[in-house]
């Protein structure tokens, strides 16, 4: 494991850029999800 | 004449750039994918434009001249989604590629494969689009809105609208995670998210907006999908379903969307007016407030487009007062941009020219959707051509015009060198005279009474229509002059220095002009940081 800080700031920062990317995609399948579940039981 | 000019050697000897087809195919650097969202906006913007103007032929006299009305009808619906989709939405695109890296001293988008992925589904969603024209039953003819049953009606276009519709989702959400991800995790140190441009914080939001709503639009098409090819019945009444769900839905889309197109405008402004007045922006953080007010408002708003399909009381009073909220954060904006230039010292190169343009004519545009948020009154205006120039004088001498401003003001950061100057000013004074001789007269028709989406008219129609076909065709050619103009200035032209305006201020202009391909690999130091906001 490399001591050089700017790496590791390098590593949390990629690893906080993930995160957030994967958070945001998730919320926008939960919008196009709850729509359509939405529609479904206004349906029923 | 307010820049500065310099005479020094080139700065991006050092650059490394890849060459050929390959840089743009599998281009990684924001600002070759923020030039490739310009281009394709460009070329959009003249797809739907022609289409604007064989609209705007056939409407010139009463009768039946051109075009049959089915093609008519496309053209309405399908010139609605290459300027929105295509030209409007992927200019804001390359802009925010453009300049939040440099704007926040980040030396990328944080995500730039899926930066890359996100601009190559474009040209494929707008080969699908455009592929309708060609295909038996025509391009879709139903209106941008896509309300089923009349959509499900659409004949082998049908499946290429809905797919190029997912695309073109699937291309913005991307797009706009890149965007939230990239200003949270990659601002340099000593940017925080209280002294960002305007700019950034406008597109910050309106990246929210999309991730919300773009997915909305997506579940509302893959429904129509089904119900035309499987066999549900989500939108049918004869199957229990209710096609007034759908404008729900849609419009739960669609009224923030017009914040999407929208807000980034504001931001561009907040840039322009300031460097201009020569005065900081007046009131950043309402300014920031206001943005943030206005998305807010933007996802409670959605059923003042749906007033005349019928609802209770309660309903049509609540989009009715909620619509009308929205004009207090655009107030604080306006009023805030009019301080800002309150004992300035101002000067009027083209972006000043335009953001001044936008001002005076997105008010009118704010002011007629004050009278069409009053619900007694819509039962009157829905669906007459007042609507129309009500949506086109926000979407047109606002985002379109914005979208000007903004390219003219950060050309010769892009390309090092100034552009023909009075050429773009006559573009200024041509768009804003023919602008208005196209849209305004669409108010007094719409008042009296004329329907939008015909292809003929009664003859009482005639003489604004006339008018406003020929504002049309100028406003229209007149728009050639923009891209010779960049083809101009990119060709050659006086070189500028780093601070290309005197009173430009951000960190875009610690940078040398033209941009290096690779800016801010190492972070602006504090020093750097405060020597931009200062100006």
């Amino acid at each position: 494991m490399s001591s050089d800080p700017r790496t590791s700031y390098d590593a949390t920062r990629r690893a906080r850029v993930r995160r957030t990317a994967i958070v945001l995609g998730l919320v926008a399948l939960g919008f196009y999800l709850g729509f359509i579940a939405l529609s479904v039981s206004r349906a029923q | 004449m307010a820049t500065t000019t310099v005479h020094n050697a080139d700065h991006d000897h050092h650059d490394h750039k890849p060459h050929g087809i390959g840089r743009w195919l599998f281009a990684t650097n924001h600002k070759d994918i923020g030039t490739m969202y310009l281009v394709f906006a460009c070329i959009m913007f003249f797809v739907g434009g022609t289409m604007a103007l064989i609209i705007r032929t056939e409407l010139f006299q009463p009768g039946l001249q051109f075009v049959d009305p089915q093609f008519f009808n496309s053209m309405t619906t399908m010139h609605a989604l290459v300027m929105i989709f295509g030209a409007v939405m992927p200019a804001w695109t390359g802009l925010a590629n453009w300049m939040i890296p440099m704007q926040v001293g980040a030396p990328d988008m944080a995500l730039p494969r899926l930066n890359n992925f996100s601009f190559w589904i474009l040209p494929f969603a707008f080969t699908l689009l455009l592929a309708t024209l060609f295909v038996p039953g025509g391009a879709p003819a139903g209106g941008w809105t896509m309300y089923p049953p009349l959509m499900l009606q659409t004949g082998d276009a049908f499946p290429f609208v809905i797919f190029a519709i997912h695309l073109m989702g699937a291309s913005s959400i991307l797009g706009a995670i890149n965007v939230v991800v990239t200003v949270m995790n990659m601002r340099a140190p000593g940017v925080g998210l209280l002294n960002m441009p305007l700019f950034v914080w406008t597109w910050l939001i309106t990246a929210y907006l999309l991730i919300a709503t773009m997915p909305v639009l997506a579940g509302g098409v893959t429904m129509l999908l089904t119900d035309h090819f499987f066999g549900t019945t989500f939108f049918a009444a004869s199957g229990g379903g209710d096609p007034v769900m759908y404008q729900h839905i849609f419009w739960f889309f669609g009224h923030p969307e017009v914040y999407i197109l929208i807000l980034p405008a504001f931001g561009i402004i907040s840039e322009i007016i300031p460097t201009f007045s020569r005065k900081p922006l007046f009131g950043y953080g309402a300014m920031v407030y206001a943005t943030a007010s206005i998305a807010f408002l933007s996802f409670i708003v959605w059923a003042h487009h749906m007033f005349t399909v019928g609802m209770p009381l309660a309903g049509q009073l609540f989009f009715m007062l909620s619509t009308m909220l929205i004009a207090i954060p655009t107030g604080v904006k306006v009023f805030n941009w009019t301080a800002t230039m309150w004992r300035g010292s101002l000067t009027f190169e083209p972006p000043m020219l335009f953001a001044l343009s936008f001002l005076f004519l997105f008010t009118i545009g704010g002011f007629s959707g004050l009278m069409l948020a009053i619900v007694p009154a819509d039962f009157q205006y829905q669906d007459t051509y007042f609507v129309v120039a009500h949506f086109h004088y926000v979407l047109v001498p606002g985002a379109v015009f914005a979208i000007m401003a903004g390219v003219y003001y950060w050309l010769p950061k892009w390309t090092g060198k100034m552009y023909d100057m009075r050429l773009a000013t006559w573009h200024f004074w041509i768009s804003t005279i023919g602008v208005n001789i196209l849209f305004f007269p669409q108010h007094f028709l719409g008042l009296a009474g004329m329907p939008r989406r015909i292809p003929d008219y009664a003859t009482q129609f005639a003489d604004w229509n006339m008018v406003s076909s020929i504002g049309a065709f100028i406003f229209g050619f007149s728009q050639l002059m923009f891209p010779y103009i960049i083809w101009k200035c990119v060709r050659g032209g006086e070189k500028v220095g780093s601070r290309v305006w005197e009173g430009a201020h951000g960190l875009e202009w610690e940078l040398p002009s033209p941009a290096p391909y690779h800016s801010w690999e190492t972070p602006p130091s504090l020093e750097v940081i405060a020597r931009g906001a200062e100006h």
